[in-house]
Order: structure tokens, then sequence, then C-alpha cells
């Protein structure tokens, strides 16, 4: 069922330019007044293309570290992080959804998913068609016009992932998006998220401290430890990417199993 | 209470800076601060009747403190003031106005020079507070300068204006541009310094290069910031161009002022002061009105 490629086709040592994100040996450390933080590491981690990656792990395990540097924001203070073979660079390669939507509030709500196109480097009579479209595609093409405060923190972050798709990056980044949203708005985002990433086929990967929400999204959960951050438990989740209604799938006895495996290795870790 | 005369100038004046309508629906954009209902409206015409009587009280206090001194050269009462009005804005006996220009044109040629100055001035602070915001080695060196400057009275640069560019337009504008600019490159600095780190990075992963990083993100962000540095140039200006029309300022309010004071014209005085300070009112009221106007996102970031 599962649409994503098979992982023991993908093998961890090889194929490094093809991996959609590589990391090897990884570690850093940050400098502060206190002395130096071992945020994260040493940690190796491949991630083939197509995937659905979700980090999980308590406050302080070094996820978002780990997307940082994946993003281009931070080198690794030791070890190599690739993204599509490449050194990453912020703005090439992937695209980004952070905990806060961090919109632009000069921009109306369509500005601010034009305004990504244009840095993606579409021409202007493109992006007049392309931003309806990615609106549509995240439901929220009749507050188009809007100002960013004229909208709720759920439409907010909807754009925002909008604009994250905007530059048709084979990598889509994400930084506990969901974390700030009331619990109904978080579960339709979510199987929002789950449709398009499915429909998009792109590489994904999404930090949380959610063990429902890593289960649900995840085509793989990586569990990390405490800091500093290493792999608890890598894990293949099973379930159907496509063509299951999300109450059907959170039924499933094998979910609860899932749920059970990973919300145990997290409570490990933290420890 | 009649609020319509007043209305269109002093309506936003009226309002606190935070007193944004609240947006519960989708209100139009950039919404105008309308007040429509009852209880707001009233709560504005009590505001306008306050204004009134404290302007009714000042006047019968001045014509108290002229009785009190009886003498018009020390305390001129309000009818002198008010008849000097009717003098200066009338051709009478053959004399124009004072010194030969109206009131409204010594009014005029200022406002002419306080906004060319102080457009000389914002647009420089502008690009100066930019680089000194976004160039750290350049803010170390440039910062004391403009402090510097900042600290010096108008008139204690005049003289070498006078002495570099002479006596005619040019030293008043370089005066009231110098004046201008520290409170734009100050604010604007500050503005462009602190700018949402997170908004930027934002950009950047969008694929914003440096220049779009500022253009796109740290300009607008800092816009509310760099307006507030507009209303203290255009303060400033204002407070200095008596200081430049010491030199050769008539036609102009500053000199009219300065040369009533050398005939103990007491009544012109006044009257001059009360020009340069109600267009003052009106400048900044138009500013503010300006502000809601262009930059509806104010604290929203």
């Amino acid at each position: 069922m599962s649409s994503r490629p098979d992982p023991a086709a993908a093998p961890a040592t090889a194929d490094v330019d093809v991996a959609a994100v590589h990391l090897h040996e990884v570690e850093h450390v940050y400098g502060g007044a206190g002395g130096p933080v071992a945020a994260l590491g040493p940690i190796s981690l491949t991630v083939p293309p197509g995937a659905f990656l979700v980090l999980v792990g308590a406050s302080g395990c070094g996820k978002s570290t780990l997307l940082r540097l994946v993003a281009g924001f931070e080198r690794p203070t030791s070890g190599t992080v690739r993204t599509g073979g490449a050194e990453p660079v912020p703005g090439r390669g992937a695209g980004i959804v952070f905990q806060q939507p961090r919109l632009f509030p000069w921009k109306t709500v369509s500005g601010n998913v034009e305004l990504a196109l244009r840095y993606a480097g579409v021409p202007r009579a493109e992006r007049a068609r392309r931003v309806p479209e990615l609106l549509e595609r995240v439901g929220l093409h009749d507050v188009a016009d809007r100002r960013i405060w004229q909208i709720s923190g759920g439409q907010q972050q909807r754009v925002s992932i909008a604009r994250a798709l905007a530059g048709d990056h084979p990598l889509l980044l994400l930084d506990e998006p969901f974390a700030a949203l009331d619990a109904l708005t978080r579960e339709r985002l979510q199987e929002d998220l789950r449709r398009v990433s499915a429909q998009t086929g792109r590489t994904s990967v999404f930090v949380t401290h959610s063990v429902e929400e890593a289960v649900f999204l995840g085509s793989r959960v990586v569990v990390l430890t405490h800091r500093p951050g290493r792999i608890a438990l890598d894990l293949d989740v099973d379930l159907p990417r496509t063509g299951v209604e999300p109450d059907e799938l959170r039924a499933l006895p094998e979910y609860a199993a899932l749920r059970a495996e990973v919300g145990h290795a997290v409570r490990a870790a933290a420890a | 209470m009649t609020s319509s005369p007043s209305r269109s100038v002093s309506a936003p004046r009226l309002l606190a800076p935070d007193e944004v309508p609240e947006s519960a629906g989708p209100p139009p954009v950039g919404g105008t601060p309308a007040a429509s209902t009852p209880a707001r409206r009233g709560r504005r015409a009590r505001r306008i009747g306050v204004r009134v009587l404290s302007l009714l009280a000042l006047l019968a206090l001045w014509q108290l403190a002229a009785a009190a001194a009886g003498n018009p050269s020390f305390v001129p009462a309000p009818r002198a003031v008010w008849d000097q009005l009717v003098l200066l804005s009338t051709t009478h006996d053959g004399i124009r106005g004072y010194g030969g220009h109206l009131l409204v044109e010594h009014l005029g040629i200022s406002l002419r020079r306080i906004l060319i100055g102080s457009a000389l001035g914002v647009a420089a602070g502008l690009v100066l507070g930019v680089v000194l915001g976004a160039v750290p080695w350049i803010r170390l060196v440039a910062e004391p300068v403009v402090t510097f400057v900042r600290a010096l009275p108008p008139l204690a640069y005049f003289s070498l204006l006078i002495i570099w560019f002479g006596i005619d337009e040019t030293p008043k504008l370089w005066l009231l541009a110098i004046a201008a600019l520290p409170p734009v490159a100050v604010a604007t600095a500050a503005a462009v310094h602190g700018a949402p780190t997170g908004l930027v990075e934002a950009a950047r992963a969008l694929g914003a290069s440096r220049w779009d990083a500022i253009k796109d993100v740290v300009l607008p962000a800092a816009l509310p910031e760099i307006f507030t540095g507009v209303r203290l140039a255009v303060g400033v200006a204002y407070s200095s161009v008596v200081a430049a029309e010491t030199v050769n300022g008539v036609p102009g309010i500053g000199g009219m002022v300065r040369d009533a004071q050398r005939y103990l014209q007491t009544d012109v005085v006044v009257l001059g002061l009360l020009a340069i300070g109600l267009s003052g009112l009106l400048i900044d009221g138009l500013l503010r009105a300006a502000e809601t106007r262009l930059i509806p996102w104010r604290g929203r970031v």
C-alpha cells in the first residue's frame, strides 16, 4: 500500500547523492555564556526521496537544531549535512514551515504567497495564475484578499504552508507547525497535510513533540534522546498513505500499537 | 456641538494612537477610524466640548493677564492680536500685510522651507539610518557624529552655513535639513537593527537575497518607527525655522516675528507664534492621518 519507496531498496550508506537528506556523523554544539552546550549528535541519518520523516522527542532534544542544520541556517560543528546531494542553502531546495506562521503583515494573504513565488523566480504572469492554485490546495481560496491579522491562527499556518509549497522544492521542512493551534484545528491541518504530501510526493521532515502527530503523519518516525540528541528509535510506519479516512486510520489496531511503541520510546528517551 | 468643521483635521487626533477599530469581522482594508456607534459618537462630542471649553478658558485667562499687565507692549490683549491678523491679511493704507507680504505669504514661504528642508533631511536620514542599522562598523564610526550633530542647537551651526552658503535660501534649507536628519536616522537605524529576525529568516527560507530581505522585510517592518522619526523630524524643522530666518528672513514667519520684536510689536509676535503653532498642529494631524492610512499593520508585527 505504501506509496513511498521501500527503505530496504535504499541502503543507508550508498546513494548519498540520491538521498533527499543525508546526515553523516553530525554533531552540533552551541557556544554560550554558560559554556558550550552539546545540542545534537553524533547522528547519522539518510532520508530517501518521497519519505515523510517525523522527528519526535521532548523539549531540548535537538530536533529543531537538526532541522535548522538541514535548512542551511546553521553549519554543523562537525560532520556533514547534504540535501539532494549538496550542502544546504536557505531558500534553495527546501520549503520551510516554522512554528509561528511568520507571515508579512504588510501584505495580504495572496500577497504573501505571491512574494514566495517571486523569490522562487516565477514570472509575473504565471504568479497570478499560481497564487489561487496554491491557496486552493491549502483550502484558503476565500480569504485571498484579507489582511494577515484578519484570519485565524490556523488559516495563517495554512498560508505559511502554501508559501513553503510555492518554491516547488523537493523537500519540505516543518518545525512544530501545529503546536500553537487548538486541538480541533490541529487535527484538521494534520489531515490536510497528510493528503497534500501524499498528492505531491515530495520529501518531508517534520519535527514535533506529539507522539500522536508523529504516528499519524510519518512514513518513518525517528525518536531522539535528550540533549545531545541521538537516535533512540528509528521506525518505519507501515500504515496506508492514501485511500483511507483519517478516523479509520486512527482506529486501526496497528495504529494503536505504533503509538504505544513510539510513546514508550519518547518517555524512555526523555528520562 | 458643531463637530463638522473640525472633523477632517482633528478627527485622527481625537483618537488615542492605539484606538484602531477591532477587526471582529472583515473590516475594510486600512480601515478608517469611523465612529459609528452612538456611544462612541457621544464620547467624541464630549471630547470636542472639553477642548472648546478649555480653549475659551485659556482666552479668558489671556484677557485677564493682559488687563492685569496693563501694557500692550508686554502682554497684548486677544483683541489686539485679532486686529493684527486682519491687518496683516489685507492691504491697509497702501501697505500690504507686514513688510510687503501678507501673513499667509509669510507662513507659506516658511512652510515651503520646512517642506523642502525636512524632505531633504528625511531622505538623507533614511539612507543613513539603513546603513547605520545594517553595517555594524559604520555604526561604530558614524553614530557619535549623528549624536553630536543632534546635540547642537541649529543657531550654533547657522553661522557656519552662512559663511559657506551666503544669506539666501541655501543656508536656510541646509539648516532645516541638518536639523531634520538625526531623528529619522536614529529611528531608522534602531528599527533596521532590531528587524524581526523571524521574518527575515522566513524571507531567506523563501530564497530572498540580502537586498530582497532589506527591501521587502526590514524596511516595511521598520516603517512604523521610521514614521515616528519623520514626525519628530518635521517637528524639529518646525522649531528650527525661526532660527533659520534670523538672517534675511523676510518674507517668512520667523523673519516676521524677529522684525516685530525689534519694533516691539508684541501683538505681531504673538500672532506669528500662533500661526507657527497652529500650522504645526495641522501638519502633525495630516502626518498622523497618513500614518494610519499607509501603515495599517502598525502594532501587528
